[in-house]
């Protein structure tokens, strides 16, 4: 992130621009979308084009908006971001997510848990990984089996309960 | 007084102690599964439900009731503590009560939550039993244009009591309005944005942008800043329980947001969160205390959450005297009705007064086993503020992404969980405010098709929105809303404004 | 901890079995093909024709998320069922779904609903004459309140316009995402009339606020004082059933199982009493005549969908 901030100064915010090509792009596909859209508004002249088209130039009008902020630096200043963190967390969110269906949810809960503990400082892995599978395990034997919310069995719950 | 003798029968035989733990039960499961973020009230309902087949006709309508007061109330307690609002009914609380909770003041956050709820329920309950019928037809009148101005109002009330900022706060709700676009055209059947994907014919769910913008975005950003002492979280300041001025500044927004949500449930369009923006709104244009708004404002948890649980019991009106289930949740107690043999609907208080009397009594009594149970509780749940970090922000994002497999065990629900996590984080980095986005994403598709319909209805004459006075009236409300500020604004050259907006998230 | 203590206090209460049955419902809690799973599940258990059975919902798209995840992940499952009904065919055209009835193995229908015209009791519309005659002369002051757009409720507009001799496209016809919501704004005289299943209207018109024009059933429903579309000259039949179906690529003996055990499940006296309770109507039909009946469905609806204009 851009450090260039601190001398008080206004210099350009070239992470805020990159905010703006973002809005630029999402206004973008909402145009391209709406275009492709049959004109079916009927009797009250508004189609489903319509709506999507209004947020869009909104979205466009807004991105201009934000580079011009950005230009003058008129955004906050942020605070400095680690991003190792960053990192554990959403790799734990994305192995949670490949392996609930594999693995089956305490075993796949567990890593999110883990790698969410290493986040934020606890940096013995496998104790982390042992503490999500036992407390993972519970909270589904609690919720799928007393509560009867369908959540993913796996060879762990199978070991358990044959039946899930 | 007829219906007082009803009543009184109907509360003397709910008072059987086997009963009242049925009650207590029912409550303790709805708490228990409508804590989860993602887990709304309807599907809480919908899960427990069979539990209550195994009991006595008595005995199932009480613990079904338990459940459903359960369940409304659960998403409180996270959006509290942990930021992490269980359904779009709790996310005003989140934005004063996490505040409080930070601040060590959990306890009467939760207190006034649990109170106000109770004090909601109970005066919403009453009216329901004694005014349904009148109150049904008022809301007939709530027609597509009326609902349309009632958005457009919701929208401006909210959007000037959110943002600090107003380019980065209209970008936020732009944003959401964007994501709302996504899906099924509801009234041509069209596919918009959605690019061929199945899973996004059905839209972005309200429930996934929240809990991956507040849960997610939260754990990340905290994450962020690194270990050190500059964000601590106190967990207890002083006293558990609310103090003279804590009950001093609830009681009023506690009626206030009961008088408030209770109509808007009992409208066909009304949804519960559209009640919480309007008590928000107005307890920020109330309070003594504005400035404390956005730190941690009592009046800004009191009030939401009465308007909250009273619209739940508004939501009864049209379903018990038309038989008309206004929301999911509804559409479920619809269900759980027929199985005691209540069939909602005209003749229901004068064919079957027994038993519409004995749900009204369990209602009543559910509500009070909801405070018994959760009043106690409060001191144990504020300690789970203190926790150690890592565990605490593993266990909530545990709980975060359950909530999600449980209602849609769907790889694509988790990535969109994910994806819409880090650019809550992205936002929270360069200042944009989450709640905006998160209410584009509610109301833009009820404005949208209320305003549609009007325009079809009226064959696209665009002037019958101000030939209903009760439409031109909330609009003129609305505008009046949008322009003052700006004409203050102006002639104050903004200085006050820009101070105010100084300290943003 | 303290919950996992009190969900323990209750585990007597709730026995934990092995399910015999999943039912998948493609659709929210709260709608119509919950509703018939969950009183499957419930039934079923009750009856003891299956130890245990598990609901799930998988929403979206008018049921074909649900239905062509179900087709992928079943194959020769015999103990994974899944809830379905007309409007799904109608969502299987409009959405392009690649996976279509064609691709599990329907066991049977189960329940039907036939569909009912009303005008608000304040109308000046008394009979379905007078109403096609106003859409005749200016299809656009006649709103019609139904359910989403390609739903059964908007086919049937279309039918009644069609079979009236206006175009199809002409009609004003204003979604709504529920029957309550549609109920909602007749009852309020928001529009000229409403068009949905009987069972939503069915109180209002007893209480009188509602009237009833004209129904959608092959002959009169006995204690129904309104005449057949098909008796008014307007050539509509036209009923919203839900069906059940099992896995691709069954074995014989596993379809014969499978449909062996709904059967028992229609022919309950649990079954008979829960749709009683909910005012469903049995149309059960099983074996070749269903699958006739839902090719012929399917065609039907293909081809007034296109002539709504949803379906090119």
């Amino acid at each position: 992130m851009s450090a260039s901030r601190h001398e008080g100064e206004r210099r350009p915010d070239w992470a805020a621009l990159l905010v703006a090509a973002f809005l630029v792009v999402v206004g973008g596909v909402m145009l391209w979308d709406s275009a492709r859209l049959a004109d079916l508004g009927g009797y009250s002249g508004i189609g489903p084009g319509t709506i999507p088209r209004v947020v869009g130039v909104g979205l466009l009008l807004l991105a201009v908006w934000t580079a011009f902020a950005a230009w003058r630096g008129d955004f906050p200043e942020r605070e400095p971001q680690q991003i190792a963190p960053v990192v554990w967390i959403v790799a734990g969110l994305a192995g949670q997510m490949l392996l609930l269906h594999v693995a089956g949810f305490s075993l796949a809960t567990a890593i999110l848990f883990a790698f969410t503990a290493r986040a934020f400082g606890k940096r013995n892995l496998a104790v982390n990984l042992a503490v999500g599978i036992i407390f993972a395990f519970l909270v589904w034997v609690v919720f799928s089996q007393l509560l009867m919310l369908h959540l993913p069995a796996g060879p762990l719950e199978r070991l358990f309960f044959p039946g899930a | 007084m007829g219906s007082i003798d009803f009543l009184m029968q109907g509360l003397a035989a709910a008072s059987d102690p086997m009963l009242l733990l049925y009650a207590l039960i029912g409550v303790t499961l709805g708490t228990a599964v409508g804590v989860l973020p993602g887990i709304g009230p309807a599907l809480t309902v919908a899960l427990l439900l069979p539990v209550t087949y195994r009991l006595d006709p008595a005995g199932s309508l009480i613990m079904f009731a338990g459940i459903y007061y359960g369940g409304m109330y659960g998403g409180s307690t996270t959006s509290i503590l942990l930021n992490t609002p269980g359904e779009s009914a709790s996310i005003i609380t989140a934005l004063e009560g996490n505040k409080m909770a930070r601040r060590g003041r959990g306890g009467p956050a939760l207190a006034t939550a649990a109170i106000g709820s109770f004090v909601a329920g109970l005066i919403a309950t009453l009216l329901l039993a004694f005014l349904a019928p009148y109150v049904v037809q008022l809301a007939l009148k709530m027609g597509p244009r009326e609902n349309f101005a009632l958005m457009v109002l919701a929208f401006v009330t909210v959007s000037a009591a959110l943002g600090d900022s107003a380019l980065r706060g209209l970008t936020s709700l732009f944003l959401g309005l964007a994501l709302a676009c996504i899906g099924i055209d509801q009234l041509t059947g069209q596919a918009r944005l959605s690019f061929g994907v199945p899973e996004l014919l059905d839209g972005v769910e309200v429930t996934t942008l929240a809990v991956a913008m507040f849960a997610i975005g939260e754990a990340l950003a905290i994450a962020a800043k690194g270990p050190g002492p500059a964000d601590e979280v106190t967990a207890v300041k002083g006293s558990v329980w609310m103090s003279r001025s804590d009950w001093a500044r609830s009681w009023k927004p506690w009626l206030r947001g009961t008088f408030l949500g209770f109509p808007i449930g009992a409208m066909p369009a009304g949804g519960a969160e559209i009640g919480t923006f309007l008590s928000y709104a107005t307890e920020k244009k109330l309070s003594k205390h504005p400035e404390e708004f956005g730190n941690g404002a009592i009046e800004g948890v009191a009030g939401p959450e009465a308007a909250n649980n009273a619209s739940a019991a508004g939501t009864l009106v049209p379903l018990l005297t038309l038989g008309l289930p206004t929301s999911a949740t509804a559409a479920i107690m619809l269900a759980g009705f027929q199985q005691f043999g209540l069939q909602p609907g005209p003749l229901l208080f004068a064919t079957n007064p027994t038993l519409v009397w004995s749900l009204i009594a369990s209602l009543l009594i559910a509500n009070f086993m909801l405070l018994v149970l959760n009043l106690p509780l409060i001191g144990l749940w504020v300690k789970l503020l203190t926790v150690p970090k890592p565990w605490l922000y593993a266990g909530i994002l545990l709980f975060a992404t359950l909530g999600t497999i449980g209602a849609n065990p769907s790889v694509f629900e988790l990535g969109m969980l994910l994806a819409f996590g880090v650019i809550g984080y992205l936002m929270r980095i360069f200042g944009y405010p989450i709640a905006p986005i998160v209410v584009g994403l509610i109301l833009g598709p009820l404005a949208e098709q209320q305003l549609r319909r009007a325009l079809s209805i009226s064959q696209g004459d665009p002037m019958t929105l101000l030939q209903s006075p009760i439409a031109a009236v909330m609009l003129t409300i609305a505008a009046l809303a949008l322009i003052v500020p700006l004409v203050l604004r102006l002639r104050g050259r903004g200085e006050v404004l820009r101070q105010m907006g100084g300290d943003e998230d | 901890m303290k919950r996992f203590v009190l969900a323990a206090l209750l585990a007597s209460a709730v026995p934990a079995i092995a399910a015999d049955y999943t039912i998948i419902a493609p659709a929210n809690p709260g709608g119509g093909w919950d509703q018939t799973a969950r009183t499957m599940q419930a039934v079923l258990q009750e009856e003891g024709i299956s130890d245990s059975v598990q609901v799930q919902n998988v929403p979206g798209a008018g049921g074909t998320i649900g239905l062509s995840q179900f087709a992928s992940q079943n194959k020769g499952n015999p103990n994974a069922l899944i809830v379905g009904g007309y409007v799904m065919v109608g969502a299987i055209l409009t959405n392009h779904s690649p996976v279509s009835l064609a691709d599990v193995t329907p066991i049977a229908r189960l329940t039907g609903e036939y569909e009912a015209i009303v005008v608000p009791a304040a109308s000046e519309i008394e009979t379905i004459d007078q109403l096609v005659e106003k859409l005749k002369a200016d299809p656009g002051s006649v709103s019609w309140a139904g359910g989403s757009a390609g739903g059964t409720d908007h086919i049937g507009a279309g039918l009644i316009a069609k079979a009236a001799g206006v175009d199809p496209t002409k009609i004003n016809y204003i979604a709504y995402s529920g029957g309550g919501e549609a109920l909602a704004a007749i009852l309020g005289n928001q529009v000229t009339a409403g068009i949905s299943s009987l069972g939503e209207f069915e109180a209002q018109v007893e209480a009188g606020s509602l009237r009833l024009l004209a129904v959608s059933s092959p002959e009169r429903i006995e204690g129904v004082d309104a005449p057949t579309l098909i008796e008014s000259g307007l050539d509509v039949n036209l009923q919203n059933w839900r069906m059940v179906a099992a896995g691709p690529d069954l074995t014989a003996e596993q379809k014969a199982a499978v449909t062996a055990d709904i059967e028992t499940l229609v022919k309950s006296e649990g079954w008979q009493k829960q749709l009683a309770d909910k005012g469903w109507t049995d149309t059960y039909l099983s074996g070749d005549a269903f699958d006739a009946q839902l090719a012929e469905d399917t065609a039907a609806t293909e081809a007034i969908l296109k002539d709504i204009g949803l379906v090119k």
